[in-house]
């Protein structure tokens, strides 16, 4: 029997994950063309409908981009974390906890001048952020405890303690019974830069090139490769694991958190259980997309901010909402599926019998 | 009024992808493991060459978006501009009821069968039906999601949509500071308690009027005198709908106790199915819900008892528990703020409408309910919808037998609205 199976390529196509986008786009597209065939919508309009949506003009595109901040910070630390052999599943728990540290600030500045307390509300994201992630740290980092497991538990747990909030302690007092936390303060909306994209993007930007040059060009970012590539290897050369370990958990949760903070200002009225939006689940695609370097996390978190904004929009033109997920759903496996054969290629071999 | 579990769909996807990727990447790590260390270096090698590669594009990048914004800024100050003059002729012609005006519906759940969302849809219909005006819908819209809200919103207005009608309790400060920033646009929220001045009102309905009706059949029907409650959240308007059954259930049936079940839910099937169970089990023979699913009502059927339904007719679901629903009928009221929205008379407010403005009603009541109890239902119902009948007035005792209304009083509308308390014969602890 003859069965095809992935061998890595000893070079990756040449175009690499642009080249893999485009495939696996177009892929989608056709697949999803048929789909739309069948559902009865006509395909060249919901696929002009998602592109003007997202991209069509630039309020479409602030949109875009608005979305494109927190998905590309939460990106940027699963993709820290992976740098060195790590992973952080628990982004969407410190987007969470950056966002009620934040909020919780607010409650105490209220008083504060605008950008004293935004100021605030997004440092204390990050550093909420990093609280959330130093358990699991710690825990890996001392006691070897696997940090997938203890950064996933941490997600629901979050979600909780916003609850317990929100229906206690930090219950709106003015909200008439309903459930939901104290509207933020007006002076603590993050200002717009430009249309809807509001100035949590010129942080993105600046978070994104520091900590990008820093994986890439500090001897803090080698040692962290090294570590990443083989653990004897960086105890040989004299690296400590497990203070490398602490620190880059930490500091992954610093950025998911900081998107929290920046989430709340920018676009929340108040805190939620969903101000993170599943951005943190949709950072680990962002992050394995761009191969989990940091540079390439901006440019797929702006097209799937597209996919997510466009994805929304064509429910306005009769779009069914199982269309719109099945029709994302098709985009993001066929980028994903392409990116592997960027990297492998299928080879039909013969199980018993080991070619090379 | 509903909950997140709408929009669960595309975000579970995200979700379930993202978890996918993690298993397969560490199972390939693991396949890796076995290859020789040489694989390790080249990766890393490789990942060298590209960061720098990239590092340069993203400064780059960096340089031309900020060109790109500011020669954008300048040209969106002027499409702006042009919006506006644009906006400020379609207002003239809306007063001609010309073809394009149109409004947009936005729901937290699609529409489905039955419930809270197809309860708005059917009246999205009637009011298309009766207006002439073009209607469409967005669904699955997490109402906890002020991103997602107001990106639906945007593009809806950006369509050219006139009226935005929001159906969950979540849209409304999103929908408060949209109307705001879209002053041409007529924004109408479900279930609030914000409006302005100009552009944005609040609809509800006092659903409690026909709860007491359903209370009465409930009354009738059981045999332990015990009914199960199970309860949304402790606002005023599920405690309303609370007393009021209540007090149509003791207006038949002296005896009668409403235990109510907290589940903190608007839509969970496994919740409000146990609490049900709990219910029963606790000794309760039928049961009445406030949530969106139809899962009390299968307890119900499951274990022999009865169930009076909410948001629509759910007799199909559980046609032997069925007795009777309390039921939305939005549509007069949709065609209302359509239509005045259109020849330019709208006003927002807070529009609290009941029987006799048609907004609720109760659904079809089962065969085997008895003919005088149906008969007095109808009596109650009629004196309703003439006005004439007042389901909080004196004497109503508290839980604790307080007297809260002497005998003649009306429940002021102030108290009514912010309904914090049970009435004597409820059990269980509000809040």
């Amino acid at each position: 029997m003859i069965r095809p199976v992935l061998v890595r390529r000893e070079v990756p196509v040449r175009g690499g994950q642009p080249l893999a986008f485009a495939v696996g786009l177009l892929v989608a597209l056709l697949l999803g063309a048929v789909l739309l065939l069948v559902a009865g919508d006509s395909p060249m309009e919901v696929y002009r409908r998602m592109l003007s949506a997202s991209f069509g003009d630039l309020e479409a595109f602030s949109v875009t981009l608005n979305r494109a901040i927190p998905l590309a910070l939460a990106g940027l630390a699963v993709a820290i974390a992976a740098t060195m052999g790590l992973w952080n599943i628990g982004a969407e728990g410190q987007i969470l906890f950056g966002a009620t540290t934040a909020a919780g600030i607010a409650q105490i500045g209220e008083g504060w001048s605008g950008p004293v307390l935004i100021l605030a509300m997004i440092v204390g994201g990050s550093i909420g952020g990093a609280l959330w992630a130093l358990g699991p740290a710690a825990a890996k980092a001392y006691i070897g405890v696997n940090e997938i497991i203890t950064t996933l538990m941490l997600n629901e747990i979050a979600v909780r303690l916003i609850r317990y909030l929100i229906n206690g302690p930090w219950k709106d007092p003015e909200g008439y019974g309903f459930v939901q936390a104290p509207a933020l303060p007006e002076q603590s909306f993050l200002p717009n830069l430009f249309q809807r994209t509001h100035i949590g993007l010129l942080i993105a930007i600046a978070v994104l090139a520091v900590i990008g040059l820093m994986v890439s060009r500090s001897s803090w970012g080698y040692e962290l490769r090294v570590a990443g590539s083989s653990g004897a290897t960086a105890a040989y050369a004299g690296i400590s694991l497990k203070r490398k370990i602490l620190t880059v958990l930490v500091l992954s949760g610093a950025v998911a958190g900081l998107a929290g903070g920046i989430e709340l200002t920018g676009n929340a009225t108040r805190l939620t259980e969903t101000v993170s939006n599943g951005y943190g689940f949709a950072g680990i695609i962002v992050a394995a997309l761009a191969l989990m370097r940091p540079s390439g996390v901006a440019a797929v978190a702006v097209l799937f901010g597209a996919v997510q904004v466009g994805g929304q929009s064509i429910k306005a033109i009769g779009v069914s909402d199982a269309v719109s997920t099945v029709l994302q759903a098709l985009i993001l496996f066929g980028v994903i599926a392409a990116g592997v054969l960027i990297v492998y290629r299928i080879e039909m071999a013969e199980p018993k019998v080991r070619s090379t | 009024m509903k909950s997140a579990e709408g929009n669960k769909g595309t975000k579970a996807l995200w979700r379930v992808l993202a978890l996918l990727l993690v298993f397969v990447m560490i199972a390939a790590a693991c396949g890796d493991d076995d290859g020789d260390d040489g694989e390790a270096d080249d990766g890393s090698t490789a990942s060298d060459d590209m960061d720098d590669g990239d590092m340069d594009d993203m400064d780059d990048d960096g340089h031309d978006h900020d060109d790109d914004m500011d020669d954008d800024g300048h040209d969106h100050d002027d499409d702006m501009d042009d919006m506006d003059d644009g906006d400020m002729d379609d207002m003239d012609d809306m007063g001609d009821m010309d073809g394009d005006f149109s409004a947009a519906f936005l729901y937290i759940s699609p529409v489905g069968e039955a419930g809270w969302t197809w309860a708005h849809d059917q009246g999205r219909l009637y009011a298309e039906e009766a207006t002439g005006i073009p209607t469409v819908f967005v669904d699955s819209i997490d109402d906890t999601s002020a991103a997602d809200t107001e990106a639906a919103i945007r593009t809806l207005v950006a369509d050219g949509h006139d009226v935005i009608i929001g159906t969950s309790f979540g849209y409304m400060d999103t929908m408060e500071a949209m109307a705001d920033e879209f002053p041409d646009v007529v924004f109408e929220h479900v279930s609030g308690y914000k409006a302005n001045e100009t552009n944005f009102g609040n609809t509800f309905g006092k659903i409690y009027q026909p709860r007491y009706l359903t209370g009465m059949i409930a009354g009738a029907a059981t045999e332990t005198n015990q009914i199960g409650y199970v309860a949304a959240f402790p606002i005023p308007e599920v405690a309303r709908g609370i007393n009021a059954f209540t007090l149509g259930a003791q207006r038949v049936n002296p005896d009668v106790e409403v235990v109510v079940q907290w589940t903190s839910t608007w839509f969970d099937p496994a919740i409000e199915g146990d609490a049900a169970d709990a219910l029963l089990e606790g000794g309760a023979d039928v049961i009445a819900m406030h949530q969106d699913t139809t899962s009390a009502g299968l307890a119900a059927e499951a274990a022999g008892a009865r169930w009076v339904s909410y948001n629509s007719d759910m007799s199909e679901f559980a046609p032997d528990a069925y007795l009777a629903s309390a039921i939305w009928n939005w549509g007069p009221r949709y065609a209302e703020i359509i239509s005045s929205a259109a020849d330019g008379s709208y006003a927002p407010g807070f529009y609290w409408g009941g029987y006799a403005d048609g907004i609720v009603d109760i659904g079809s009541i089962a065969d085997d309910v008895d003919s005088d109890i149906v008969a007095q239902v109808q009596d109650i119902r009629q004196q309703m919808i003439d006005g004439t009948f007042a389901v909080f007035s004196g004497p109503l005792f508290a839980q604790d037998g307080t007297q809260l209304l002497a005998e003649g009083e009306v429940m002021d509308p102030g108290m009514l609205l912010g309904e914090a308390f049970f009435v004597q014969g409820v059990v269980g602890d509000i809040g």
